[in-house]
């Protein structure tokens, strides 16, 4: 449905000196320097799929939507959507899909939600029954009957974004680009918002392709994650497989009868320890559980322990982490 | 007074993004310059002896009254910044400051004001000077009086801006009010017409309400039309209206302080 | 036509998020009544000390200030817009035209009708009912069809200027102070004859053909020009010559903002 290949961005931005008398030499020169946003980046995504696009601030994640999107033109490489080439038959194109620009809203500010959508219904040339059917289902999941007749300014963060949600699959897209669609909304609605896109995904087959910043999204939503750092692309694989390659690490939290000094097993090294409690950390190749237990019962009795998993969060921090190190040696 | 610093810088860095854009208004500068010009001496050539000054101060009256725009504006000022916090609902972190709204306000058009001095006013006067016919000051006297007007003349329309920007927190849309705004501010300060030329009622009313003190009273100074006791009696009225008007201002805040409500959020 | 349909609908929802403030409706078109009176204000004050200025009486200047303010009113009701372009841009805000199926010029001029466009019809009507009276004039049906062909092409002449000016904005980021110069030489054009400024100034307001606003059909009606036939049919040409650069600039525009996203 999508395919990306060695998609390539460069911006040319003026650099900006600081200081007083530096800012009149810019009244009278500029000095630019060429940044890739986008450095070569490649990836198919299959219909019906549900895909987390992720990565730091400024690794290039708005860059790629808004030339999947069409907004953009890549500098090099090649994107085909659906057979299409998203910037050269944009109007053709733009019918297919549905962004969400979480930032901002795409529906008109000061009238009813129902009234952009009736807009948007003439836009897309949207048939009657269409429409009705996807109100229903719009009514249904997000319940847009409780706000419709409300202007979108006096709409709460997560209203707005339901409305903005059902602006883009108006006209039944078959791919959705959401940037940031549950920024800033508070967690029951951004609960709403995760089954309403998985509910979109499943029943009606649309392909999904997110950015956010909530790891809590990904595990929700997505079979499969994608992440870029510096423009190029350092993840890409199924959300349990990033599990297995960086989350192989537990942590054994054991709880000690009394307090006793920190000590460290074999294969495992202690994290911290407060008040007769220690955290062990080990890597669940090099060692099981049940040796770890059993060392450390045989020395100190435990009252209670218990095995964490690692948080997406923290595995996605190490990987950010490793490209940190690297785009620094580069 | 390092805030007034620290927001001349702001006003510096934010020009150099748009360097473009700031040359630009200074061709807009000598654009409004040379038409002056242009204006008063085919006016002059018809009629000499018309509008009790010799077209050589006509001609300085004129071009000073467009070079001093960037610095009287009556379309850009603290009423500005009002709006636009206003509507971001950024005016709630203006509010938690330590330091007091009225002053805040001052310190950021001054820091602005100084920069724009010193990079339009001046290399404008300069193209006036050369090319356009702009005088130097009638005498060195002048030249002081001149300096003393001008700073009085920007306090007066700092609060009359400032008094713009109160009726903004109440009506939190001020787009269309302040065209109208300007430009009567624009007519009664006379910028583009002197107000010595204004017949009968119009003349005395714009002899009675503040904004002379803008651009009227410094350029008449500067070319000598007033001098003398004539001059200081000028500075006074100045002055008076600058205490009246910050007197109101302060007053009008702390009346729209408390109904301030906050857009957005 | 589809896209005209979709933006007779746009601005129906414009005029709406309008109408929720009402205030500023009528402050609106109080404000450019003043402006207005500002302006003849300052013109009659300079002419009254005697009777004309380079050869144009008071109601000639009234005559010329109308005309100009009956293409400018068209134009500020429908494409006043124009003027927000930059921060469209500068907000990123441009990117929302780009994803649906319609151009983005219709989608951007549908978003405001300015309503402050009717003070200036009232204005313009009026001064031009008085110099009209005035003078005493009494056209032919020639004159009036070229008087109406003028005020239309003036209309898309300002329009083509500002649209180019708005443009700018994809390269530039801001375009304000290019607007500002224009609203600059507006105010000299729409007050003053032409004439009375140097050759220089004459050749840019001809260039940038904002004096096809005013200045030249008035040479016409006002029978002020040797021969004016030729000058009848300049105001419409005028005005497809710059329609067309305009257009050329905009795609050019948003081909750039599409390379380089601000």
């Amino acid at each position: 449905m999508i395919h990306v290949d060695n998609l390539v961005k460069e911006y040319k931005r003026p650099v900006r000196k600081e200081g007083l008398f530096s800012g009149i030499r810019t009244l009278l020169s500029r000095d630019f320097a060429v940044k890739r946003a986008v450095d070569g980046i490649s990836f198919h995504i299959e219909p019906g799929e549900l895909v987390g696009y992720i990565g730091p601030n400024g690794a290039g994640k708005s860059t790629s939507i808004k030339m999947l999107t069409g907004i953009l033109v890549p500098t090099s490489g090649r994107i085909e959507v659906n057979g299409l080439a998203p910037h050269k038959q944009r109007k053709e194109y733009t019918r297919q899909i549905g962004v969400v620009f979480g930032q901002k809203t795409q529906l008109w500010w000061d009238v009813p939600v129902i009234d952009s959508l009736r807009l948007l219904k003439d836009i897309y040339k949207v048939s009657d029954a269409e429409f009705k059917r996807n109100m229903e289902l719009f009514s249904d999941l997000l319940d847009l009957h409780e706000f419709q007749h409300t202007p979108v300014r006096q709409l709460s963060l997560g209203q707005r974004m339901r409305a903005d949600l059902a602006g883009a699959l108006i006209h039944t897209p078959r791919i959705l680009f959401l940037d940031e669609p549950t920024i800033g909304v508070d967690v029951v609605a951004k609960e709403r918002l995760r089954n309403f896109i998985k509910e979109i995904n499943r029943e009606r087959k649309v392909t999904v392709l997110l950015t956010t910043h909530d790891m809590r999204d990904i595990e929700k939503l997505c079979t499969r994650m994608m992440i870029i750092d510096h423009g190029q692309m350092i993840y890409d694989g199924s959300v349990e497989q990033i599990r297995e390659k960086y989350g192989r690490h537990r942590t054994l939290v054991v709880q000690f009868e009394r307090e006793i000094p920190e000590f460290s097993a074999p294969n495992a090294e202690c994290l911290k320890s407060v008040g007769g409690k220690l955290w062990f950390r080990f890597d669940r190749l090099a060692t099981t559980p049940s040796e770890l237990i059993a060392y450390i019962s045989a020395r100190y009795p435990i009252v209670d322990l218990a095995v964490e998993e690692p948080e997406i969060e923290d595995m996605v921090r190490t990987i950010y982490g490793g490209s940190e190190a690297r785009g620094k040696e580069a | 007074m390092r805030i007034f610093w620290s927001f001349a810088r702001q006003a510096f860095q934010n020009t150099a993004i748009y360097r473009f854009d700031y040359w630009l208004q200074l061709v807009s500068v000598f654009l409004m310059m040379y038409s002056v010009h242009w204006i008063w001496t085919s006016l002059y050539s018809q009629h000499p002896a018309a509008f009790g000054v010799n077209v050589a101060q006509m001609v300085t009256y004129g071009i000073l009254g467009m070079a001093l725009e960037a610095i009287f504006n009556p379309g850009q000022g603290p009423q500005t910044y009002i709006a636009t916090q206003l509507k971001s609902g950024g005016i709630d972190t203006d509010l938690a400051k330590p330091l007091d709204f009225h002053l805040h306000m001052l310190a950021r058009n001054v820091g602005e004001i100084l920069f724009r001095f010193g990079t339009l006013v001046l290399p404008s006067a300069l193209i006036g000077g050369a090319f356009l016919g702009l005088q130097l000051p009638a005498s060195p006297v002048a030249a002081g009086l001149f300096a003393v007007s001008l700073l009085l003349g920007y306090l007066a329309l700092f609060a009359l801006n400032f008094l713009l920007g109160m009726v903004a927190v109440i009506t939190l849309d001020i787009r269309s009010i302040s065209w109208a705004y300007s430009s009567l501010v624009r007519f009664f300060s006379g910028q583009m017409v002197p107000l010595w030329l204004f017949p009968g009622f119009l003349g005395a009313l714009a002899n009675v309400l503040p904004f002379r003190s803008i651009y009227a009273i410094p350029i008449s100074i500067y070319i000598g039309k007033l001098n003398g006791s004539a001059a200081l009696e000028a500075l006074i009225f100045q002055s008076v209206w600058v205490v009246a008007l910050f007197i109101v201002g302060r007053l009008a805040w702390s009346g729209v302080h408390t109904r301030l409500v906050v857009q957005g959020g | 036509m589809e896209e005209l349909r979709i933006y007779m609908k746009l601005i129906r929802i414009s005029m709406r998020s309008r109408l929720q403030y009402r205030a500023d409706f009528i402050t609106g078109i109080i404000s450019v009544l003043v402006l207005n009176a500002v302006n003849l204000g300052l013109i009659g004050i300079l002419v009254h000390r005697f009777s004309q200025l380079h050869g144009w009486t008071i109601w000639d200047l009234v005559f010329l200030y109308s005309m100009f303010v009956l293409s400018h009113s068209l134009y500020s009701l429908l494409f006043w817009h124009f003027n927000m372009m930059d921060t469209y841009i500068a907000q990123g805000t441009f990117d929302q035209f780009l994803i649906r199926p319609i151009s983005p010029l219709i989608q951007f001029l549908g978003r405001e009708i300015q309503y402050i466009g009717i003070g200036d019809i009232l204005v313009g009507v009026a001064a031009f009912s008085l110099a009209y009276s005035n003078k005493g004039l009494h056209w032919q049906a020639w004159q009036w069809l070229f008087f109406t062909v003028a005020i239309l092409s003036g209309t898309m002449i300002e329009m083509s200027i500002r649209w180019m000016i708005a443009s700018t904005a994809f390269w530039l980021g801001r375009s304000l102070s290019l607007a500002n110069i224009m609203n600059r030489f507006n105010l000299l054009v729409q007050q003053y004859p032409i004439d009375i400024f140097g050759t220089w100034f004459q050749v840019v307001v001809t260039v940038i053909p904002i004096s096809f606003l005013n200045y030249y059909p008035s040479l016409v009606l006002l029978g002020k020009a040797n021969d004016g036939t030729w000058l009848r049919f300049l105001p419409p040409m005028v005005a497809i010559v710059s329609i067309s650069a305009a257009t050329l600039v905009w795609r050019a525009g948003i081909r750039r903002y599409a390379s380089s996203g601000s």
